[in-house]
């Protein structure tokens, strides 16, 4: 495509013009495109997998995935990569478990303090925010590379989530009702008019998410820092600030995964979100965000996340080996870089 | 690589001039417990019963992690043989990469008690002790069977597909379950231990095989995660058997919600090694051969009250 599109003259309108106009718009309906593939391949091949309670299950298990992708995203707009969602999401599952095993120890009144479940939410977040608030300082103020910064706290996260239990799972995460912190099960295992929590919250999370990247001034300044950051910083654009925020988003959408794993499983396990930031990169990428910064938009990574969770579901289902559910994935996202860049070259021409 | 062989000459050479004095003074003998991580409670009582039985016998102790890398493995026995440990106590992180790692240790004079897991060499280690893996699926299988009716489907969950004792367990499954053809498999999916992705697999393979009457898998963490699902799909019907003997899982098999574990004395295990290894470096032998295979224990509600911390109470 690329040689046919190059011997057309440079003036006037090709006879090429249009098919390479419509092959843009093939190449930018890519994720969408490869969706609506993988999905209807599923559909002939997987038994059952057209259902709709297999619909809400499969968007059930993206959500997770979305949550980090959606922080990602923001993150990697700036140029940056955030290593450390995954163990923010064990560290915050530790903490929601610990508080519910054990509430607050208050030496002084000889007594312990059970926070309720919206107090351990509360305090989940908070987890993630200060880690991504570690995050952003350590990269602007310290002039950490954002690859460094978040590799150090994410072996801290998981050193730390290891630590607050010595390596144990909390269990049976029910709470009691005569302490008042029962009911941390609902998060992940409660719907609405038969959605789960999680995939409203994800819809939710994702829509405020997208409003804000494309129609705010902070929205804006991210782009713009992602696409030239001195630029940015010459027209005005409180760079650190903006980066900061980005990392803390990241934290926060960490720690809501976090919450709902722990709350799908009532249990919390220190190892759990262990490569997750993996998965929300490949998310992010194969939505169409550049690892070089600038470009991405949280529509596409949802489709990423969709078009990876609907893969790894469906290949269970069809009962594929663990092995070759690997190398399908591995395959896919390279295909999605690979069109990315073809793209990218029609573009610029 | 260059710079992580010296950092960890640095680490060597700092614990092994911390550790000279005291080794000179005390006079006191180390013995280096290896096991993969502490995150796993099976390990974890596997360092802690090695660690109480060695202290017990007026050994100090090392209590070290590798992480199911035989790379890092291969750094902590230098360790060992840089701080003149006496002997080693390890569960393995690799049948076949541990070999070269503890051939070194035996050249430098220190003996390797191998507990849980076994190497594909003998002459190596002094002792291999490790559970019947392959007993122990058969009686989990057994049970299975027995719960099931001896009929309808089920699928299975495979522990990480490289280590040897999925392999084991699965096989002792089938050897069992595979002579009843009314039982028939309608998928087996690897969940990498993990309890998480046992959630989320199990969740699809509800979706895709909604008839299936059980669930056999090849530990607790894994069950426990099927547990999850199932519980959050309103299944209650589903027969569930893991493999361990973890105190989750034996509170739930009380509560009726799994059916059965099978218990690998992974406490008792890891002392026996240290007993082993103190009788070894006393009188230069252990008398017993090389491979010691503990075997396990089928759990059901009727016992369960008995388990604790991976051992059964009075005994």
């Amino acid at each position: 495509m690329t040689t046919s599109a190059s011997a057309a003259p440079t003036s006037g309108p090709a006879p090429e013009a249009k098919s390479s106009g419509a092959v843009l718009l093939l190449l930018k309906m890519r994720t969408l495109i490869a969706l609506i593939v993988v999905t209807a391949y599923f559909c002939i091949m997987a038994p059952n997998f057209i259902s709709l309670g297999n619909l809400v299950i499969i968007s059930k298990h993206v959500a997770i995935n979305a949550f980090l992708a959606i922080g990602m995203t923001y993150v990697i707009v700036t140029g940056g990569i955030d290593l450390s969602v995954g163990s923010i999401v064990g560290l915050v599952g530790m903490i929601s478990g610990l508080l519910i095993t054990h509430g607050i120890p208050l030496p002084f009144m000889d007594a312990t303090a059970y926070p309720n479940v919206f107090e351990i939410i509360g305090f989940a977040l908070l987890t993630g925010i200060l880690v991504g608030f570690i995050n952003g300082t350590l990269i602007t103020r310290f002039s950490v590379a954002p690859f460094i910064a978040t590799l150090g706290t994410m072996y801290i996260a998981r050193g730390a989530a290891l630590l607050i239990s010595n390596g144990e799972t909390f269990p049976n995460l029910v709470g009691r009702a005569e302490f008042g912190n029962d009911g941390f099960p609902i998060l992940g295992s409660g719907t609405v008019l038969g959605i789960p929590l999680a995939v409203i919250l994800m819809i939710v999370v994702a829509l405020v998410a997208a409003y804000v990247a494309g129609r705010t001034p902070l929205g804006r300044q991210i782009y713009a820092i992602g696409g030239n950051e001195r630029a940015a910083m010459l027209s005005g654009v409180y760079v650190n600030r903006v980066k900061v925020i980005v990392y803390i988003v990241s934290g926060a959408c960490a720690a809501i995964a976090g919450l709902i794993i722990s709350s799908q499983l009532v249990a919390s396990h220190p190892a759990s979100g262990t490569s997750f930031e993996m998965n929300a990169i490949a998310a992010a990428v194969l939505g169409g965000t550049s690892l070089a910064g600038g470009r991405g938009t949280i529509g596409g990574t949802i489709i990423g996340a969709f078009v990876i969770g609907v893969l790894s579901d469906g290949l269970v289902m069809m009962g594929v080996s663990e092995f070759w559910q690997m190398v399908i994935k591995g395959l896919v996202i390279i295909a999605a870089v690979i069109l990315d860049q073809m793209q990218r070259k029609m573009n610029r021409r | 690589m260059k710079f992580t062989r010296r950092s960890a000459l640095i680490t060597m050479a700092l614990l092994a001039s911390l550790a000279a004095p005291m080794v000179a003074t005390a006079a006191d003998k180390l013995m280096v417990i290896i096991t993969p991580s502490h995150d796993n409670p099976f390990f974890k009582q596997e360092a802690v019963g090695a660690e109480a039985r060695a202290k017990s016998l007026g050994y100090k102790t090392l209590v070290l992690v590798h992480n199911d890398d035989a790379s890092k493995q291969n750094d902590l026995i230098d360790t060992a043989i840089a701080r003149k440990a006496a002997a080693i106590i390890l569960d393995n992180a690799g049948a076949d990469a541990t070999v070269a790692a503890l051939k070194k240790a035996k050249d430098a004079g220190i003996p390797s008690f191998l507990i849980d897991r076994e190497i594909n060499a003998t002459g190596v280690a002094v002792a291999q002790i490790v559970s019947n893996n392959y007993q122990g699926a058969t009686l989990g299988a057994e049970e299975f069977v027995k719960r099931m009716g001896e009929k309808g489907d089920y699928a299975e969950l495979v522990g990480k597909e490289s280590d040897t004792n999925a392999g084991i367990r699965s096989k002792g499954y089938h050897d069992v379950i595979d002579q009843y053809p009314a039982l028939k498999m309608v998928t087996r999916q690897s969940a990498n231990w993990s309890q998480t992705e046992a959630f989320a697999k199990t969740e699809s393979i509800l979706q895709a095989n909604p008839g299936i009457k059980g669930i056999i898998s090849g530990n607790d963490t894994m069950a426990m995660g099927a547990l999850a699902a199932l519980e959050a799909a309103g299944r209650k019907d589903v027969i569930v058997v893991g493999f361990d003997g973890s105190n989750d899982v034996r509170d739930a098999v009380k509560a009726g919600k799994i059916a059965a574990t099978v218990l690998q004395p992974a406490h008792r295990q890891a002392q026996y090694a240290v007993e082993l290894a103190d009788k070894y470096l006393k009188t230069k032998s252990t008398g017993k051969p090389e491979k010691i295979a503990m075997d396990c224990v089928l759990i059901t509600k009727a016992n369960a009250g008995q388990l604790e911390s991976f051992a059964m109470k009075g005994k």
